[in-house]
């Protein structure tokens, strides 16, 4: 599994559009916007960037293994060439969810450096470990997100699907507009998306405060629901053969 | 009986009464039955969607079969590629973008317990200069070539090839072949789908001819090739005698159904001078001549007619 791994990862890396996706874009909008002054819940606008770009970071890294990639892997092929190898499917599916946890740690210790030293946000050791580990935690239920991406969509339209998904939770979320500038019905369906409770984990954990469990529990039945869609979907793909 | 690596005697493969249906009106495969003996080397003949690429999902365990049994080397298709002891080559299979060709054969090397070394891998497949080029660099051909090295990554017992020289031109597929032939006599028992007669007949121990989703020839290449030196005569005459027509030099079936006639013949040279010193008046008489196509279609001709009579 750590020769997959390894090999998926490598290969990721090399995907250019993916490396401006979850790097690129996010650094981009971290050096535009993180200059401006104000202090929000007793964090700088720095300091919440920093958070709001880590999570679309780790969404879309997250995301990507799984889903658009997976797709493509569906539609060429190559899956079916992986299953008539040794490797089995649950191990294979444990490589993804690898992979999709271990990518996210490139844009986490951009933003972090970025924060640090553009944003001159001070924040001690043990809150970077704790941000690190929420963001570990918490995108799990996007990786899980984007296997139901990749097994509902294919090739070309699992990337458009992939990046209207993101785009809406990042907005409805509150990752790229205060939230409190949405309009209250929107307020509402926001509160519920997964993006939602991440970020505040995050933010929470930059301000030293509690975590939320609430947050946490949010995100672990989103992991669990999408996870029954994907099996599900999984079945249903591999009963009709 | 040659004995396999779990220590079971038996047939490499066994397809029994295999039934496979995509749609109700449809079935791929219908009750197809074959054993496949260890060291063959079997050529799976037929048109596009005879069934072919079923039978080999099938045998991938890719597929299910809706009824019948699939024994490979003595188990489930499952056991066998989760044991690694199947290669398999799918018609189309893609490579997964961003990986160079040393990198994926790495990959397949490692996710076997039994291994061919890198250099052999890239020295049967022929890819030796490809090594670090990028998937998405590759041709059609030489994509080709790589999925053939990731079939051998493990040292199969058993090779499954679909359609694989499909994208070769004339020198890789001479290469792919006596590639093919060093791994047989290595001991691998190989199964290939191909559309092309002269490819199975040059290639393969024995060919299994596959029409409609049934077997409907299974032998040596030489007797195979027999069938399509037949010819079909299809003609009228008043009140035809299939025992009269079946005296005539070279005929093997005749069908009569009212006054007209088709009768199957080795050597139509030999037939048509003796049907019209019979004197008799024949005629509207047609030949339907060689190729594969038409070998096929002298070889299923006889399961069409539900209303004729068949003499053989």
């Amino acid at each position: 599994m750590t020769a997959f791994l390894r090999f998926e990862i490598i290969r990721s890396l090399r995907n250019v559009r993916f490396v401006v996706f979850i790097a690129g874009f996010p650094v981009l909008l971290y050096l535009i916007y993180a200059k401006q002054t104000g202090i929000s819940q007793g964090l700088t606008v720095a300091a919440i960037l920093m958070v709001s770009m880590a999570v679309w970071s780790g969404m879309g890294s997250a995301m990507f293994a799984t889903g658009p990639q997976l797709a493509k892997e569906r539609q060429s092929g190559w899956m079916r060439q992986l299953r008539v190898s040794p490797i089995s499917a649950p191990r294979w599916f444990a490589a993804k969810l690898a992979q999709g946890l271990l990518l996210i740690i490139p844009g986490f210790v951009l933003l972090i450096l970025l924060g640090f030293g553009y944003g001159h946000v001070h924040l001690a050791a043990d809150r970077v470990a704790v941000l690190a580990a929420v963001l570990v935690g918490g995108v799990i239920p996007f990786c899980v997100l984007g296997l139901v991406i990749g097994l509902v969509f294919d090739g070309q339209t699992a990337q458009v699907a992939q990046m209207l998904t993101m785009l809406v939770l990042a907005f409805l979320g509150g990752i790229f507009i205060p939230y409190s500038n949405l309009p209250p019905a929107m307020q509402d369906i926001g509160k519920a998306l997964p993006s939602y409770h991440l970020v505040q984990l995050g933010w929470n954990a930059v301000a030293g405060r509690a975590l939320g469990v609430q947050h946490m529990l949010a995100l672990a039945a989103w992991a669990v629901v999408l996870g029954l869609i994907a099996v599900w979907r999984w079945r249903q793909e591999s009963t009709t053969a | 009986m040659i004995t396999n690596k779990q220590g079971a005697t038996g047939p490499a493969v066994a397809f029994r009464d295999v039934v496979k249906v995509y749609h109700p009106d449809i079935k791929a495969l219908d009750h197809v039955s074959f054993d496949i003996q260890p060291g063959e080397t079997v050529a799976l003949l037929g048109p596009n969607g005879a069934g072919k690429s079923t039978a080999i999902d099938t045998m991938l365990g890719l597929r299910t079969p809706t009824s019948g049994e699939v024994r490979i080397l003595g188990g489930t298709a499952a056991a066998a590629v989760a044991a690694g002891q199947i290669g398999g080559m799918l018609q189309t299979s893609g490579l997964p973008e961003g990986a160079r060709v040393a990198e994926l054969i790495g990959l397949f090397r490692q996710l076997y317990r039994d291994r061919r070394s890198t250099g052999e891998l890239l020295m049967l497949a022929g890819i030796d200069d490809l090594a670090d080029r990028r998937v998405e660099q590759l041709s059609a051909g030489q994509t080709q070539r790589v999925r053939f090295a990731l079939a051998l990554a493990g040292h199969p017992e058993l090779l499954f090839l679909d359609e694989p020289t499909a994208a070769l031109d004339v020198a890789a597929r001479r290469h792919f072949w006596q590639s093919v032939e060093t791994i047989a006599r290595q001991g691998t028992t190989v199964l290939f789908a191909t559309h092309y007669l002269e490819e199975a007949d040059a290639n393969a121990t024995r060919i299994i001819v596959v029409n409609y989703g049934r077997v409907i020839a299974d032998g040596t290449p030489a007797r195979i090739k027999a069938f399509t030196a037949t010819r079909t005569l299809r003609f009228a005459m008043p009140a035809p005698d299939p025992s009269e027509l079946l005296k005539l030099p070279g005929v093997t079936d005749v069908l009569v159904n009212g006054d007209a006639v088709t009768a199957r013949t080795g050597d139509a040279d030999e037939t048509l001078p003796a049907l019209y010193a019979l004197g008799r008046k024949v005629r509207a008489m047609e030949v339907g001549g060689g190729g594969l196509e038409e070998a096929l279609i002298a070889l299923t001709s006889a399961d069409n007619g539900s209303n004729t009579e068949r003499v053989s």
